[in-house]
């Protein structure tokens, strides 16, 4: 089960931050630094898999973004690796041509319950 | 790939602005550029450089949005503007109470757009036994009756992500109507939304359990693949009450395999991956000390074998997922064979992420196959000093299922090791209680440690 999806940067600022169980605002912040500080600390030689607390997170770099997802046991963890590439594919393809419709057929073949972000983005 | 999303975020302001470009004659105090406020937001706050800041500048921010969320006058279009910079503040971390009620204000009496934002609004900031909850039922009752298809997809995905427990009786019925709607699009989010009351609620769709089977049997693919969350639930907790399904399911893993989807749902030329995985983890419990409906899965199995057989990340994903689904039924040597081969291939690897999933996999098989830790003796010892702290972990979590009298001291020794340069509580925790589990099992232990 996937516990929450982040993008943070570098610097510490969370870009987007999805929780799929409920967490305490104020302890959402320190999870996301904390997490992003674990992630900070890995070379790119180590796997991007990381145990943390109970859960494991799956971490994916790019440029100067991590988008790291918090897992259960239950999941398998390439899959959740190469589920954060299509979400950035999927970005990639929605945002460089904006395209009216709502149909981001790409989301459809995914099985995780990140439902259709209605239009997150759109603003 | 990196510079792309570089590109594609740095270009995020700027497609802001643009969407909404002349505020039309005259120009009101409601009429400001729905997007470029948020747009401005995120700049400024991009560019500060302390939290001290930041915390200032977002304290305002709100102060704003206070006095225009609660001031009578405002617009519905101004208040969707709101929303969105106070769902933008929620996320940094301040919270933003007073505008709950706005959201749901907004959901129940705006057009298409607002009515959108005030359904995501709701669905970000409240949670599932929040007070306000309540007040969303009305909305959504009514929006599921609509003759607009696109307010009923809105209120059916609202359910499926949030919705108080005790009012599911008030919209059963009418999700259960939609399940036989023309809209795939519809019949896909009904699924889901009920998938939400199966878990929060498992009692009360026990009713209508068939109608789940007419779901996994749709024609569309995403609604079928909506139904296998269901089904993954409800086999976890009682196998045996859907053994008749299995050919079904085998049926479509076959249909996947063998490239039937559209093409669309393909992922680097890998048929829908994800869902092959879901559908493996259904065959492994479904065959889970059952040989005769094992029997059943032998050809799929090998099928999805083979086929995985292209080198991308995806692939190996999909190939773990067999390798443990073949492990956990009553399979047949042949394909024993071949996953003990596809295990060796990936704890060898020099990709790291690969090892990793070799010994995860090595660690479930372990005590099935005694004789592959043996094999791959060499590179679980390397495994053991390696680098990266996670692969330790993982091998240390493997070398305790293997214990025996011989090789116990060592291992312990490696997990006191390991134990005093981690600092992560749960870890240590963890380590603790399985080096205390060894000594109890072998007590003479205690005198050479």
């Amino acid at each position: 089960m996937i516990k929450f999806f982040l993008m943070v940067n570098k610097q510490g600022q969370t870009r987007l931050s999805r929780y799929y169980e409920h967490v305490e605002i104020h302890k959402r912040t320190m999870l996301e630094a904390e997490v992003i500080k674990n992630c900070l600390s890995r070379s790119k030689e180590q796997c991007s898999f990381i145990e943390y607390k109970d859960f494991k997170l799956v971490y994916r770099q790019y440029a100067a973004l991590f988008i790291v997802v918090g897992i259960n046991e239950t999941e398998n963890e390439m899959a959740v690796y190469e589920l954060i590439h299509n979400f950035v594919e999927v970005l990639d393809r929605y945002f460089s041509r904006v395209i009216s419709s709502n149909g981001a057929r790409s989301g459809e073949s995914t099985n995780v319950p990140s439902h259709s972000e209605q239009g997150w983005t759109k603003y | 790939m990196s510079d792309v999303v570089e590109r594609t975020l740095s270009a995020l302001p700027g497609l802001l602005g643009q969407q909404d470009p002349g505020s039309g004659p005259g120009g009101g105090p409601g009429r400001v550029s729905a997007t470029s406020r948020l747009g401005g937001l995120i700049r400024s706050i991009t560019a500060l450089s302390s939290k001290h800041e930041e915390e200032k500048l977002i304290q305002q921010e709100q102060t704003n949005l206070k006095a225009t969320v609660s001031a009578p006058t405002t617009t519905l279009r101004l208040m969707k503007e709101c929303m969105v910079r106070l769902i933008y503040c929620e996320m940094l971390g301040y919270e933003s109470s007073f505008g709950y009620i706005h959201a749901i204000k907004l959901a129940q009496q705006g057009n298409l757009l607002e009515k959108r934002v005030g359904y995501l609004a709701v669905s970000l900031f409240l949670h599932e036994n929040h007070e306000l909850l309540l007040l969303l039922v009305n909305t959504v009752v009514k929006d599921l009756q609509s003759t607009n298809l696109v307010e009923v997809c809105m209120a059916l995905t609202v359910v499926s992500q949030i919705f108080p427990r005790e009012m599911i009786p008030a919209v059963l019925p009418l999700i259960e109507d939609k399940l036989q709607h023309s809209k795939e699009i519809i019949r896909r989010k009904a699924v889901q939304a009920l998938y939400k009351f199966y878990l929060i609620a498992p009692n009360q769709v026990q009713h209508i359990h068939d109608k789940f089977r007419k779901a996994l049997c749709d024609r569309d693919v995403g609604v079928m693949a909506a139904s296998l969350h269901i089904y993954l639930q409800m086999i976890k907790k009682n196998a045996s009450g859907y053994k008749d399904l299995t050919e079904s399911f085998v049926t479509i893993l076959k249909q996947v395999v063998g490239g039937k989807l559209p093409i669309d749902f393909n992922y680097h030329s890998v048929p829908a991956p994800w869902l092959q995985i879901q559908l493996l983890r259904i065959l492994g419990l479904l065959g889970k000390d059952d040989p005769r409906t094992s029997e059943l899965m032998y050809d799929v199995l090998d099928e999805s074998l083979r086929r995985a057989e292209i080198n991308h990340n995806i692939t190996y994903a999909i190939l773990f997922e067999c390798v443990q689904t073949i492990y956990t039924i009553c399979p047949k040597s042949d394909l024993l064979e071949k996953a003990a081969k596809c295990i060796g291939k990936f704890v060898r690897s020099p990709k790291i992420n690969l090892k990793y999933l070799g010994l995860k996999a090595l660690t479930y098989v372990i005590q099935q196959d005694p004789n592959l830790a043996l094999q791959h003796q060499m590179t679980i010892i390397e495994c053991l000093d390696h680098p990266d702290p996670i692969i330790k972990r993982e091998t240390l979590e493997l070398l305790y299922r293997i214990t025996n009298g011989q090789n116990v001291t060592v291992i312990v020794q490696k997990m006191l090791d390991y134990l005093r340069q981690s600092k992560e509580e749960y870890t240590i925790i963890n380590l603790t209680g399985k080096i205390a589990e060894l000594a109890e099992k072998y007590p003479f232990l205690l005198l050479k440690i």
